[in-house]
């Protein structure tokens, strides 16, 4: 079914807050799946992905753990939660490093749905920061995942590439690491030793006209009855059902 | 945006004064309110409306379709009317049926979008509706005025306009949706059309031409009834006809949910108030004052209000009314007029008065008010400024948040009800605390208590680590962020933030719902208890037929505020 933008983040929104997320994160979750999605990066997919996880598991007192941090570098442990639960603080503190220190580095370890991160990467972005973010999606074979996002633009370079000689060390790695700097251009550019197969490639100015023309068309998304269905029953959890006088709540009867 | 020499040099009230929630409750609408900046940009840009198609039976039920055509673009607003019994007739938002929906469309409307919105369109909430749609609505008649106006009309009489002063209209909104709402249009995607450059002016423009329906559709069912007999509306009731809205606590999230908005909405009228007052009085300023004065006055005393509380206000207002005129006419036009005049209006007058001369002085300086008109939309972003030193974020508390400090939340008053949203629709509801069910599953609209919680938070943690950054403190306490967040961004700001305690035992949630409506130009305030309010908009605005006929004088268009009515033989 189509919805409009407006209906995705807001439903989005009641339906993380009737999982349990803050009413920050359900914000920034929000967003960032209606970023990805208006750019056409697979935000529904994610999404959907994201609240089985979250459904299947009990994350409610789950919070993202510092394991590590320096006046440059922070390492914290995601607990196997989604990025839109356990990345938009640990970005914002990489940030601040960033700002204080020219560059700073963020280690995410143990964290899932990963893509979903370019929607709070982009909000960065747009507040002057340079950013690149790397992750691996598989072991075999091994798949990188590069987006680099220029300071106040809204839309990223992205590289996805298989490497044909895998490294020595190869372990199963959920994590994401992230690179935050004020001054310098962080974007990908595919210059390595090894070789790989490119698998994907998405240059800014493409991502910029699907924006323009999303924007120009005013089209909504088009949303799988089920996963619409699911964010709704999410969303009543967060509702008061009916009781006896509850509709004087809102004033006399007419 | 004024410079910061000028805004220096302007005495612009402070938030303290002007946030305060009963203040706000005793706002009006101004020239900067949207309906009437919309009519001068009509006017201005010469917009057209024709009625396009105009399908009714006998009883005035079928489609109707209006046309707009604008320099930019093309709109049609789609009508369908429904037979409705009495006993399904509901204001509340969890009706189901009522006597007309409709809808502003984008661009043309196929017979394919035709068929897509009859069959949708009439089921608002619970239907799927088309993405070229800007606004869906409805409403039901005010059956008294309606049915005494077709007999009247049928009877070749114009009907008394004894009713339209207590209920100033035929029809009332009792909800009107935009911004993507039920799959509908979203508004980002109209930032770059001027024809929407103010808040809630699709909104309008629907309202706008259903004004003009409800007359058209009355004449239609007249006329059918008594052919050759029945005669149309006469102009001067034609122009008396408002659309009424009948809205409860739903409107109150939006007040807080969008403190940037408001503070941009407030921050105009402030600038416009204080421009006003900068204007050096003369006789004819002084005159046009005085003149406004009692129209005003003639308006209330024509006002018939059932609500005791706005009885009562609106009878001191006219008592003081009275003694401003007097004063204005004895008083010299010397330079500080304007000021001695609001200094004692805040010394000596009720709020409801205070607020209503402030909308008169707006009134008659156009030249140095209706630029603000193009500022009254802001980009609403709120983003957490994660190295800000946690001793700056206590004193940004400690000088624009004292209000929220300042509330004992240990007396139960002080935390007696709780907000929560209902199954039925989401309605905004308030619950008694510890009485009502669903505090589990309390909004969090009050800002004070949250405020006050990341102090003592911010407090203690302090105490370990004077040095530490916001980010710091929310890695320990993340469930506050979006408090923070809003702290940080309304720190640059003077008037986003309501001074009023939500949970408090005494809130009138009636006050949030005027603060609203008088931006979007409401007039005829009636309230039915505290939590809902009956409105008219666009009462006494020139009529479509007078929109076309171009006028030339734009300012004698543009002069229908607080209308009268018309006299009748």
């Amino acid at each position: 079914m189509m919805v409009s933008y407006n209906e995705l983040q807001a439903l989005s929104r009641k339906a993380f807050l009737g999982i349990g997320f803050s009413e920050a994160q359900a914000d920034d979750a929000a967003d960032m799946v209606c970023w990805m999605e208006s750019h056409e990066l697979n935000g529904l997919v994610e999404l959907n992905q994201a609240l089985q996880r979250i459904l299947a598991e009990d994350n409610r007192d789950k919070s993202p753990e510092l394991l590590y941090q320096d006046a440059d570098l922070a390492i914290i442990d995601g607990h196997d939660m989604s990025v839109l639960q356990c990345s938009h603080l640990p970005l914002e503190l990489a940030f601040a490093k960033a700002r204080a220190r020219g560059l700073g580095v963020l280690k995410i370890r143990h964290c899932r749905q990963r893509q979903l991160i370019m929607g709070y990467l982009a909000r960065l972005a747009s507040r002057g920061m340079n950013i690149t973010a790397l992750w691996r999606h598989a072991q075999t074979p091994l798949t990188e995942q590069v987006v680099g996002f220029r300071a106040n633009s809204t839309v990223p370079s992205i590289r996805i590439y298989t490497l044909e000689e895998i490294p020595d060390e190869n372990k199963l790695n959920t994590g994401i690491t992230v690179i935050m700097a004020n001054h310098v251009d962080l974007l990908p550019t595919m210059r390595s030793d090894y070789s790989y197969d490119l698998l994907a490639r998405h240059e800014e100015s493409e991502l910029l006209e699907v924006e323009v023309r999303r924007r120009a068309s005013g089209d909504g998304f088009d949303v799988p009855s089920s996963l619409w269905d699911q964010l709704k029953t999410l969303a009543q959890r967060t509702f008061v059902e009916s009781f006896e006088g509850s509709q004087l709540g809102a004033g006399p009867l007419d | 945006m004024l410079d910061s020499a000028t805004l220096n040099t302007l005495a612009i009230r402070p938030p303290g004064v002007v946030m305060d929630l009963e203040r706000l409750g005793s706002l009006t609408a101004s020239r900067l309110s949207f309906s009437r900046s919309l009519l001068r940009q009509m006017a201005r840009q010469r917009w057209q409306i024709q009625r396009e198609r105009f399908e009714l039976d006998e009883d005035g039920f079928g489609q109707t379709i209006y046309r707009l055509q604008t320099p930019n673009g093309r709109y049609h607003v789609v009508i369908f009317s429904h037979p409705l019994s009495d006993d399904q007739r509901s204001d509340r938002v969890t009706a189901e049926a009522w006597d007309l929906t409709f809808g502003l469309v984008e661009g043309d409307v196929e017979e394919a979008l035709m068929c897509s919105l009859a069959e949708n369109l009439p089921l608002q909430e619970a239907g799927r509706q088309n993405p070229q749609l800007l606004v869906i609505s409805r409403a039901n008649k005010s059956t008294r005025n309606f049915d005494a106006f077709v007999t009247a009309l049928s009877r070749g009489q114009q009907p008394s306009i004894d009713d339209l002063k207590s209920a100033g209209y035929l029809y009332r909104t009792t909800a009107v949706y935009g911004n993507g709402k039920f799959g509908i249009k979203d508004y980002s995607r109209l930032s770059d059309n001027p024809d929407f450059r103010q808040p809630f002016a699709a909104q309008m423009i629907a309202v706008y031409v259903l004004r003009q329906f409800s007359i058209d559709q009355l004449e239609h069912i007249a006329a059918r009834r008594a052919p050759g007999t029945a005669v149309p509306l006469s102009d001067a009731i034609q122009r008396y006809v408002g659309i009424g809205n009948s809205t409860g606590l739903g409107m109150a999230p939006f007040l807080i949910n969008h403190p940037l908005l408001i503070n941009q909405w407030i921050y105009c009228r402030e600038q416009a108030l204080a421009l006003a007052k900068a204007n050096l009085p003369d006789e004819a300023a002084r005159d046009r004052l005085v003149a406004l004065c009692e129209r005003a006055q003639q308006y209330y005393l024509e006002s018939q209000i059932e609500d005791k509380d706005q009885v009562e206000r609106n009878s001191t207002l006219l008592e003081e009314l009275a003694h401003v005129t007097a004063w204005l006419q004895q008083m010299p036009a010397e330079s500080t007029l304007w000021y001695q005049l609001t200094e004692w209006g805040e010394a000596a007058l009720s709020l409801e008065t205070q607020e209503l001369l402030n909308s008169l002085l707006i009134e008659i300086y156009p030249e140095s008010v209706d630029p603000l008109e193009d500022e009254m939309s802001v980009e609403e972003v709120q983003d957490l400024i994660p190295d800000m030193p946690l001793i700056q974020l206590k004193q940004i508390i400690e000088t624009q948040f004292d209000w929220a400090l300042s509330q004992d939340l240990t007396d139960p008053d002080e935390r007696y009800w709780f907000w929560y949203r209902s199954i039925e629709k989401e309605e905004p509801r308030l619950g008694v605390r510890g009485v009502d069910q669903g505090e589990e599953k309390e909004i969090a609209l009050a800002i004070g208590p949250r405020v006050q919680q990341v102090y003592r938070l911010l407090e203690s943690y302090l105490e370990a680590n004077p040095t530490g950054v916001a980010v710091d403190f929310l890695l320990e306490h993340s469930r506050v962020v979006d408090v923070v967040r809003r702290i940080q961004s309304m720190s640059n700001t003077a008037y986003g933030e309501i001074r009023g305690n939500l949970w408090h035992r005494e809130l009138r949630p009636m006050h949030l719902l005027r603060t609203k409506l008088s931006f979007l130009g409401a007039g005829r305030f009636d309230p039915r208890g505290d939590r809902w309010v009956r409105v008219t908009f666009f009462q006494g605005a020139p009529s479509i037929a007078e929109l076309n006929a171009e006028p030339a004088d734009l300012s004698g268009f543009d002069d229908w505020s607080f209308a009268l009515a018309p006299h009748q033989t």
